[in-house]
């Protein structure tokens, strides 16, 4: 059997982290990664921060990776703006929180996963391909067991081989946990659904639109109306040359009124001032003659459909300087004139030959979803369990405070803690739990992370609070009265939060994470205070039919779930939580159709869930 | 007087005793160009089938009804399975014996066959060109029309520009890619001085599905002659250790049904693949698709596409020919290609707006309309018909 | 134990994929308006070749006949594959071959690499332009090498020279049959498209990702692993190449015409729920085998 210092199961980001972790420490470590490519399965709203804590230390993304990552890695805009928009109907109240994102931050980017993921791989592969180890991807780890005292991992494509530590990085439907019974899978209290699309936009006209130099982006979160009555709130924001554009909700909140996710998204999108934000030029092409025989058809098809994608491609490098300068200094135009009259006369033997039209509308690239771990309800208190360390949303670990959502930086944070307790485990050659489970435990309890998913933190709660000044007091007063009077006042508030923090977190989540702070008060504020938001047009959204048809999978004929009771009533509501429709409901029984499933979990508690086989599943593009 | 190049060989392939459909179809339409010839040119020139194989003496009888004049029967226990080496040394063996060829024939000058078929599956289309290789030949693959022809010929290299008449010449339709065009491949002597050569036989693989083989006849007579092989030792190193067969995926020979959808999906192209479904399940029917379907046009989601647009599942010339009770074309407009596939089905039925598409000239019912209201409207009234049905039993 | 010797065929053929493939008003290809690319049965065939390389170590020539274009073809196999040589033969005399013609160039290439001593040299399936699969067993043929056709996958015996694969084959209007064959090298194979590579093991994988990496850098500069020959250098017949050695000319190009009818069909408004209800009527008759027309 082959043998291996350590394996890391899952190349999310948090995986990838301990392998390069792992790599700048000296040490072997394999990555096993189910998907085709590390960043295929993996989806995030959509901003990575790195932090600098007043207490404690943070490790952060360049801690990991070094200072190639600002200059090299494939981050989208840096997020200089930060706003909360409270919405009722075509009324829109705005909230500047730049200084709330900017809290503790040495910044923060926009990301889109699949890419950045990408890239960690081939930093993190190369570096560990020098201590013997590496990424192998495509491969689905089936279990891990115990044998003569050695750690066997069998997968379901490979030969079974050995590892002595086990960092388990498998996601929040960590299949490690739940196999090992490390932890019970999560409960909808315990999670958000987060669904996300992607919406291309040409580089200049996102700088333009939205007020922002070229390295600079905006994120702006919704709450209120767009709802539709939900806990939680919807989310845009800027990439390079596409726009993010999602909907986070209480899973709990959603199973008390069942909502087709893509209904929450689609909601956002027709808020007029998001559907200002996401317009675009589109081209619409003519329906064929159906009179004119058949090749003439095909041809006729075949044309426009290579006219319609010339037309985007140069469009998208006419407005990106970089590519824009590409095209010149490569010598396929002269210059920026010359592309700009191809690209004109594409569209005019469009619209003159084809009769295709331009109009305004948006396009949607790729729709994701995925379940993200509220820490401060569901973080694993000791996140190991023998000799396997559990990090990022395998340990259900990331914050989630009001507008303040981070995952991805709480992963790897916990990555390095973890690969730090392996490489002592190793210089030691002991992998007990008592030593190195335990010392990786107590090291998670030190990270800064870990106290926001226990405690209230008082000064971010005043920034938070300065920012919400000019709201009249009335409005808040009514439902928070007590609360809002305490917070307000400096010292009252110190003492407020020391008392609440006694109480604890899950005493007081009831209050603030309720319909009233994320629609009810959104909705008085726009209503009262709102300035009127108009749309220039409606925005054409596609069926979730569509939207699945865009995606990407290797289809598993083995079905990866299989549902253990056909008339549950949780099982019920999935016909309406599952984000791609994979559920039906046929004579009181629901049935599956595994087919366009994108791995959420959203399904996981009452099914036997599994991730699909190696390469199987979907492939996200974007993530 | 006998010719260098006479006859037409047919390189019959069989599975566990009984030859594959294929065989008999080329056997069928090698009888009818035959006929044809022997009354226009000469009456010596035979429809020869060739056998490899292990204990199928019952087989070459049969070919016989099915239209051979001669079987070359070569048996030996190396043939039990096919291999393209030796298969292709015995083929050629037998293709330039003169000793053989007088068996049926006067054959004095006989050096190959004028013509040869085989068959454009897996196995033929790759023995055909090896077959042709060590012939020196010409061999064009996946026909389904074939016409033997004098013809004059004008071309730059073949006759140096000048008109020559080349005669009994085959001419082999082969559909082009786009299933739009068909190319007329002709295989032709060099009759250029500088270039001079002969190029026979004449050969090409038939697809599966497109000729009728002709009614069996059993006061058919014809010579069947054995041949015994010589075997390179060599070539038997290649072996064959195992041999699993799989069910293809789509069964469409045990159901009394079959659904089929083409372009005609289009509009909500994978609504309207879940509805054909559906009316599928409803008659217990397969699914099938036409050529075009599985080149993937439209785009659905992954699960619908790898289940539903799959070569597995055409029907036509280029996949499976097939026979149901019951065959219902939803948005297939009726190309060639397809027809081919399902004209022998019991009873056609088509779904289509466009009454002027071919498929209504294949079908007994045709309704006009589009699938998306028709097939609804069917659903709801096959469903509501069925208790009766179960009742009558 | 010496490294396997491998060569694998490629070519450059017109993308069809919607967005890319432009017809002309007669039905036929544009070939000016439609970019030609590495045939996607030519990737398959690269990638099967990496395998062995990964797995057994060997020396890997991709080889195309073509225009002097074509060597995009080969750049995009080297990054399949890893080769360590990339061969493009290429000739106006070339032009127009027919498959046996063009078996006689790769052939006469192919031979003339490694001085002949290939171990496997690989094909893809077909090719999506037109060429039905002669290609390959001819060159296979002309080689004097063992032909093993739509192999789904393969392992080399290094020991004793022994190539054992299995192959999917469809017989039309019968049962699939996967059968395993054992031949000896050297072998032709030529790759079905449902080839997946077999690693079995965690260093195999890790083996395949490090050559993966050196295999782009490689092809980023492919030009330096180019080399090109004419008929002259090659040393082909000119009697047997191109034009003058293709047996089968295309005779004449037609639209495929109307099939004329045979049956008769009976009308129906398919928005008449009166009308559809006698169909579903007869369609169970038709089917419960009372009465068939």
């Amino acid at each position: 059997m082959e043998s291996y210092e350590v394996a890391i199961i899952g190349g999310g980001s948090a995986g990838l982290a301990a392998l390069k972790q792992l790599s700048n420490l000296g040490k072997q470590a394999i990555l096993i990664e189910a998907g085709k490519k590390a960043g295929t399965k993996n989806v995030s709203g959509g901003i990575l921060y790195s932090k600098k804590p007043k207490r404690g230390r943070a490790y952060n993304v360049e801690d990991v990776y070094g200072s190639v990552f600002l200059s090299d890695a494939p981050i989208e805009r840096r997020i200089t703006q930060y706003m909360l928009h409270a919405t009722s109907g075509n009324k829109v109240f705005t909230m500047d929180l730049t200084a709330a994102h900017e809290y503790q931050a040495n910044f923060g980017y926009s990301v889109l996963l699949g890419k950045l993921n990408s890239w960690f791989a081939k930093q993190a592969g190369e570096s560990a391909e020098k201590q013997g180890g590496g990424i192998v991807s495509g491969v689905h780890v089936r279990s891990v067991s115990w044998q003569d005292g050695k750690t066997v991992i069998e997968t379901d494509e490979l030969e079974p081989f050995e590892a002595k530590a086990v960092i388990a990085a498998d996601g929040v439907n960590s299949e490690i946990a739940e196999m090992t019974g490390a932890r019970n899978k999560f409960t909808p209290e315990q999670l958000y659904q987060g669904v996300k699309v992607i919406v291309k936009m040409p580089e200049e006209i996102i700088e333009e639109r939205f007020g922002i130099g070229q390295e600079d982006g905006a994120a702006h979160l919704y709450a209120g109306d767009v709802t539709l009555n939900h806990i939680g709130g919807g989310f845009l924001y800027t990439n390079r040359d596409t726009l993010s554009v999602g909907a986070v909700y209480h899973y709990d909140s959603l199973m008390q009124r069942p909502a087709e996710p893509y209904t929450l998204v689609n909601a956002l999108l027709k808020n007029p001032m998001v559907a200002e934000f996401v317009k675009d030029e589109v081209a619409v092409k003519e329906e064929i003659d159906r009179n004119l025989p058949k090749e003439e058809q095909l041809r006729v098809r075949f044309a426009v459909s290579k006219l319609v994608k010339t037309w985007n491609e140069l469009r998208d490098a006419y407005h990106s300087p970089s590519a824009r300068k590409r095209l010149v200094e490569g010598g396929k135009y002269k210059s920026e004139e010359e592309i700009k009259a191809r690209l004109d006369s594409v569209r005019s033997e469009l619209e003159g030959k084809y009769r295709t039209k331009f109009v305004t509308d948006y396009v949607e690239l790729e729709y994701a979803a995925k379940l993200v771990p509220d820490g401060k309800r569901c973080a694993m208190r000791k996140p190991y369990y023998k000799n396997i360390l559990f990090i990022g949303d395998a340990a259900g670990r990331g914050v989630f405070i009001g507008p303040r959502i981070e995952g991805l930086n709480v992963g790897i944070d916990d990555a390095v803690r973890a690969a730090n307790a392996v490489a002592r485990a190793i210089d030691r050659n002991d992998f007990s739990s008592n030593s190195m489970g335990e010392h990786y435990s107590q090291m998670i309890e030190e990270s800064p992370f870990t106290r926001d998913m226990k405690e209230i933190d008082k000064d971010y709660l005043k920034i938070f609070l300065d920012a919400a000044k000019d709201v009249p007091k009335d409005i808040i007063g009514q439902r928070y009265g007590m609360v809002f009077k305490l917070m307000s006042s400096g010292t009252l508030r110190g003492l407020a939060v020391g008392f609440a923090n006694i109480l604890g977190y899950d005493r007081l989540l009831p209050l603030v994470e309720s319909e009233d702070t994320y629609v009810q008060v959104p909705i008085e504020l726009a209503e009262k205070m709102g300035r009127p938001v108009a749309a220039t047009y409606e925005p054409t959204l596609p069926t979730i039919a569509q939207r699945v048809a865009q995606l990407k999978y290797d289809d598993d004929r083995i079905s990866h779930i299989k549902v253990l009771d056909h008339e549950s009533e949780f099982m019920k509501k999935m016909v309406k939580l599952c984000p791609t429709n994979c559920y039906s409901m046929e004579d009181g029984e629901i049935t599956l159709q595994h087919e366009a499933c994108i791995e959420c979990g959203t399904c996981a508690k009452e099914t036997e869930w599994r991730h699909p086989r190696g390469e199987k599943g979907v492939n996200y593009q974007y993530g | 007087m006998s010719a260098k190049y006479e006859h037409l060989y047919v390189v019959i392939e069989h599975e566990d005793g009984k030859p594959v459909p294929v065989s008999l179809e080329m056997l069928g339409e090698a009888r009818r160009l035959m006929n044809g010839f022997n009354k226009k040119y000469s009456a010596n020139e035979k429809v020869v089938a060739l056998v490899l194989g292990n204990n199928m003496r019952r087989l070459c009888e049969e070919l016989i009804f099915y239209g051979a004049d001669a079987v070359i029967y070569v048996d030996s226990p190396e043939f039990q399975y096919s291999r393209n080496l030796v298969d292709t040394k015995v083929i050629s063996q037998v293709a330039t014996n003169r000793e053989l060829a007088k068996k049926f024939s006067d054959a004095s000058n006989f050096i190959k066959p004028r013509y040869m078929f085989f068959a454009a599956d897996n196995i033929g289309r790759q023995l055909s060109s090896t077959v042709l290789a060590d012939l020196e030949s010409g061999l064009a693959s996946d026909i389904n029309k074939l016409v033997i022809e004098d013809l004059e010929i004008k071309h730059e290299h073949k006759t140096k520009g000048q008109a020559v008449k080349y005669e009994k010449t085959l001419e082999m339709y082969r559909p082009d890619f786009s299933g739009f065009l068909w190319t007329t491949i002709l295989c032709l002597d060099n009759r250029n001085p500088a270039i001079e050569r002969e190029y026979h036989p004449q050969a090409c693989s038939i697809i599966p599905g497109v000729f009728l083989p002709i009614e069996r006849d059993t006061s058919r007579r014809g010579v069947i002659t054995d041949y015994i092989p010589k075997f390179d030792e060599r070539d038997l190193r290649v072996k064959v250790l195992d041999r699993k067969i799989v069910k293809s995926a789509v069964d469409f020979d045990s159901c009394k049904a079959i659904v089929s959808f083409g372009r005609g999906i289009k509009d909500s192209s994978e609504q309207n693949i879940k509805m054909v479904a559906d009316l599928a399940q409803a008659l217990e029917a397969e699914v099938g698709v036409s050529l075009p379907i599985s080149k993937k046009p439209f785009a659905v989601s992954e699960g619908v596409s790898s289940t539903y647009m799959i070569p597995d599942r055409v029907i036509g010339t280029s996949g499976r020919k097939v026979a149901p009770l019951l065959y219902i074309a939803a948005g297939i407009s009726g190309a060639m290609q397809h027809i081919a596939g399902m004209k022998e089905s019991g009873f056609v039925v088509a779904i289509n707006p466009d009454e002027n598409s071919p498929i209504k000239d294949e079908c007994d019912i045709f309704i006009k309309g589009r699938m998306e209201d028709v097939i609804p409207l069917l659903l709801e009234e096959l469903r509501k018909q069925k208790p009766a049905i179960e009742v009558k039993k | 134990m010496s490294d396997l010797k491998i060569a694998v065929i490629v070519k450059l053929e017109p993308d069809f994929s919607e967005g890319n493939v432009s017809y002309n008003a007669d039905g036929t290809l544009n070939r000016a308006e439609t970019k030609s690319i590495l045939g996607p049965h030519s990737a398959v065939a690269s990638s099967a070749a990496f395998y062995a390389k990964v797995k057994y170590g060997a020396r890997i020539a991709v080889t195309t006949m073509g225009p002097p274009i074509a060597d995009t073809a080969l750049q995009q196999a080297q990054l399949l594959c890893d080769a360590d040589e990339l061969h493009l033969y290429s000739d106006r005399m070339f032009a127009g071959a027919d498959t046996l013609a063009t078996a006689e160039v790769l052939k006469t290439g192919i031979s003339k690499v490694e001085g002949g001593k290939m171990d496997i040299v690989f094909s893809g399936h077909r090719a999506s332009d037109g060429e039905t699969g002669q290609t390959g067993p001819q060159t296979a043929w002309k080689l004097g090498f063992t032909f093993l056709g739509n192999v789904i996958d393969y392992n080399v015996d290094m020991q004793n020279r022994v190539v054992r694969a299995r192959r999917m084959i469809s017989l039309q209007g019968f049962y699939d049959v996967i059968e395993e064959v054992e031949a000896p090298l050297p072998v032709f194979i030529a790759i079905d498209p449902s080839y997946k590579a077999s690693f079995n093991t965690v260093s195999q994988r890790l083996a395949f990702e490090k050559y993966q990496k050196e295999a782009k850098e490689r092809a980023q500069n492919y030009k330096q692993y180019l080399k090109i020959f004419n008929a002259q250098q090659l040393g082909v017949d000119p009697k047997l190449v191109g034009l003058p050695g293709s047996p089968t000319i295309v005779y004449k190009v037609e639209r495929i015409p109307k099939a004329k009818a045979s049956r008769k069909a009976e009308v129906v408004d398919g928005s008449s729920r009166d009308q559809i209800a006698k169909v579903a009527a007869k369609m169970y008759e038709v089917l419960g085998g009372m009465v068939i027309k």
